[in-house]
């Protein structure tokens, strides 16, 4: 417990790329998929459009389709880069953001209950997310996607109030 | 003293109406639907098929089988430490509610309530969309009852609630309150007016008065009968705007008929918002009950509501150009208790919605002792934030401006010469009235040129704190701090204190987690 609550800033687990690669790129296909379907169907039903109009769509869709695949594989590492958080005795402090950055502080006092929870492929990856739950309103549910699991619920064990007396 | 209480008699009844009126405003609107729209038999619903009362008792019939059984079988018990109350035939509840986790209790008495002499009450805790347990209809007593026994065995042990003593269950409830409390706040007559007057509820009113006529065919009708003959009829403002805008006479005449009927209904609204205000909070009064702070008011429903001090978690200021003309600001509190958005959650949350500035101080004394508002130094923001301020405004300007000048040319730059100086006055005015503090048990921020609100959050309410820079706040090396409390209402005034220098910010942020941290927070 108190090699977690190190007060040192700590980067995501590595892993975290390539699992925010996969999970970004099967909603990518998911939408590419749908949104061309939509388009092959406007195209079959719409006769009064020219053919100009319609590999012009087309093309739209081609580099949307290719922004999204760019974003996908680059973003995750982008992402990685500017996340940090902190674990020490007072509580937990979570770092953020590519361009729009926040820094959110969570204290100890304050933690109403905490989830660790995995997905079927962070799971593969052996991550883990974490979920703090406070009674507050913006911050109602900080996350913290991207923890080595056992390091989550290690977190999880220090951040949850020890003595019966903390309860709220 | 009975270990068990049930609910009044006179629920049954209540509840049975109350169904009545959910069935019968559809049944209403459905026969005036029907006899308004004169679209031939079965009007503009298109033939209802026969013996449709019929089918309103089928779903009449088991919504009073609900109440009846809810009726029989309700129970209210106190225990030690908690409230516990029973319901249910088929599927039985037991609901267990700690005092010490009871965020407010309320209480509403219409006029029909005060001729059984019962109230309808509301039980709120922090958890959950809706109240802990809503007591409908309870008498009078059982309501006093519940009040002293939350509040009064809270009080005995504030900071354990692990050793409460068990209420005296021979003292009756009477006994357990002192009949004198010190008043804080009592608005009288005048204060009512002017409440009613600054606020301007007379546009709702009024609106819902007309939705109603217009629904049921009657203002067809009154129209009809009064503006028949066409002199004032619908056409009135266009025809008048015609004229005004056209080649012909001047209309002189209508137009002073035009601006005294706008004058007319600015008055009227401010009077019939007057009278709402007069109506919805009559004889209010503000009264500290040990550590409690309990308002009253109404004249129709009396609303009951009480409010333990170290439950609030921030006290709001407001006031507005008209509130300083007349040196009044109204005063809210936020408790983390309840539905938040609700209209009766919003209004019991007035502390004071009226006070003299120069009462003020005393009254925020009582909520926060050892305060002295009078006392605040207010820091402004970063000496830059007006030029960091006006950025994104002339970004979002400028395409704003090539979009129209895209669509219609040059008036385009019409636009932009009425927005720019405006957008520039009010950005310079709000940067200028930004101000924050942080002391040692509050931290306050002020904002807002015209309407200004001052939010005084507690420290040892403070959830989370959080550290925002935008791509704008990053160049200039500036920051933003919100503080985060317990179930604010979504579009309520936050401690979110914008354009501080980056070390500023940083210091700030620090400072208000630590000290967070080294809190317990307790609800």
């Amino acid at each position: 417990m108190s090699d977690i609550a190190d007060g040192q800033d700590h980067q995501l687990d590595p892993r975290v790329i390539p699992l925010h690669q996969v999970t970004s790129s099967i909603s990518l296909v998911v939408i590419a998929c749908v949104s061309f379907a939509g388009l092959l169907i406007g195209m079959l039903a719409g006769d009064s459009r020219t053919g100009a109009f319609r590999i012009g769509l087309l093309l739209l869709w081609t580099v949307l389709v290719g922004l999204g695949a760019w974003h996908a594989f680059r973003w995750p590492a982008l992402a990685y880069a500017r996340t940090f958080y902190r674990v020490d005795e007072q509580g937990i402090e979570i770092r953020r953001g590519v361009y729009w950055r926040v820094v959110i502080n969570v204290p100890k006092s304050r933690v109403q209950h905490i989830d660790v929870t995995q997905g079927p492929i962070d799971r593969r990856f052996e991550l883990g997310t974490l979920v703090v739950h406070t009674a507050g309103t913006d911050h109602a549910k900080v996350a913290l996607d991207g923890l080595e699991h056992g390091r989550a619920l290690a977190i999880r064990e220090h951040l949850l109030p020890s003595g019966a007396g903390d309860a709220v | 003293m009975p270990s068990e209480q049930r609910l009044h008699p006179a629920s049954l009844v209540f509840d049975l109406a109350r169904h009545a009126r959910n069935l019968a405003l559809p049944a209403v609107l459905l026969i005036f639907g029907i006899s308004g729209s004169g679209g031939g038999p079965g009007g503009m619903f298109g033939g209802i098929p026969e013996g449709w009362e019929a089918w309103l008792l089928v779903l009449f019939v088991p919504a009073a089988a609900l109440s009846v059984s809810r009726y029989l079988t309700f129970r209210l018990r106190y225990n030690e430490r908690e409230l516990v109350i029973r319901w249910g035939l088929l599927f039985r509840h037991e609901r267990h509610v700690p005092y010490a986790r009871i965020q407010n209790v309320d209480a509403v008495q219409n006029v029909v309530h005060r001729l059984f002499s019962v109230v309808d009450v509301r039980v709120e805790t922090g958890g959950g969309e809706e109240e802990e347990a809503r007591l409908s209809v309870l008498p009078r007593a059982a309501f006093d009852e519940i009040r002293s026994r939350v509040f009064s065995s809270r009080h005995a042990h504030p900071g354990d609630p692990g050793h409460v003593e068990p209420p005296d269950h021979a003292v009756p409830a009477a006994d357990l309150v002192p009949p004198v409390h010190p008043v804080l706040l009592h608005l009288n007559l005048r204060e009512l007016l002017l409440f009613g007057f600054i606020q301007n509820k007379g546009m709702v009113v009024i609106g819902a008065a007309f939705g109603v006529g217009w629904e049921t065919g009657l203002l067809d009708r009154l129209t009809g009968r009064y503006f028949a003959d066409g002199s004032l009829g619908r056409g009135f403002f266009r025809d008048l705007f015609r004229a005004v805008f056209g080649d012909g006479p001047q209309p002189v005449a209508s137009l002073w008929m035009a601006l005294a009927g706008i004058v007319t209904f600015l008055v009227v609204v401010r009077i019939v918002s007057m009278g709402w205000a007069l109506v919805r909070l009559y004889d209010f009064r503000l009264t500290r009950v040990n550590e409690d702070l309990r308002t009253e008011y109404g004249l129709i429903t009396r609303v009951s509501a009480t409010v333990p001090i170290r439950r609030v978690q921030t006290i709001s200021i407001r006031t507005s150009l008209l509130h300083r003309w007349l040196d009044r600001a109204s005063v809210r509190v936020e408790t983390a208790g309840g539905a938040g958005d609700g209209s009766t959650a919003h209004m019991r949350e007035w502390l004071a919605p009226l006070i003299r500035v120069e009462a003020l101080p005393q009254l925020l004394e009582q909520v926060l002792p050892g305060f002295d508002y009078g006392a605040v130094t207010w820091q402004g923001v970063h000496p830059r934030a007006f030029r960091r301020a006006m950025k994104p405004v002339l970004i979002v300007l400028t395409v704003l401006t090539s979009l129209l000048a895209m669509a219609s040319g040059w008036a385009a730059l019409g636009v932009l010469s009425v927005l720019l100086p405006w957008l520039t006055l009010s950005t310079r005015k709000h940067v200028q009235h930004l101000g924050w503090v942080a002391g040692e048990e509050v931290v306050m921020m002020k904002s807002g040129w015209l309407w200004r609100q001052v939010t005084v959050a507690r420290i040892n309410k403070i959830q989370a704190v959080s550290m925002h820079q935008s791509p704008f706040d990053r160049r200039a090396a500036m920051a933003r701090v919100r503080v985060d409390t317990a179930r604010a209402g979504e579009f309520s005034h936050r401690v979110d204190i914008p354009y501080l220098d980056r070390h500023v910010a940083q210091r700030l942020a620090d400072r208000l987690s630590t000290a967070a941290a080294n809190t317990a927070f307790r609800w």
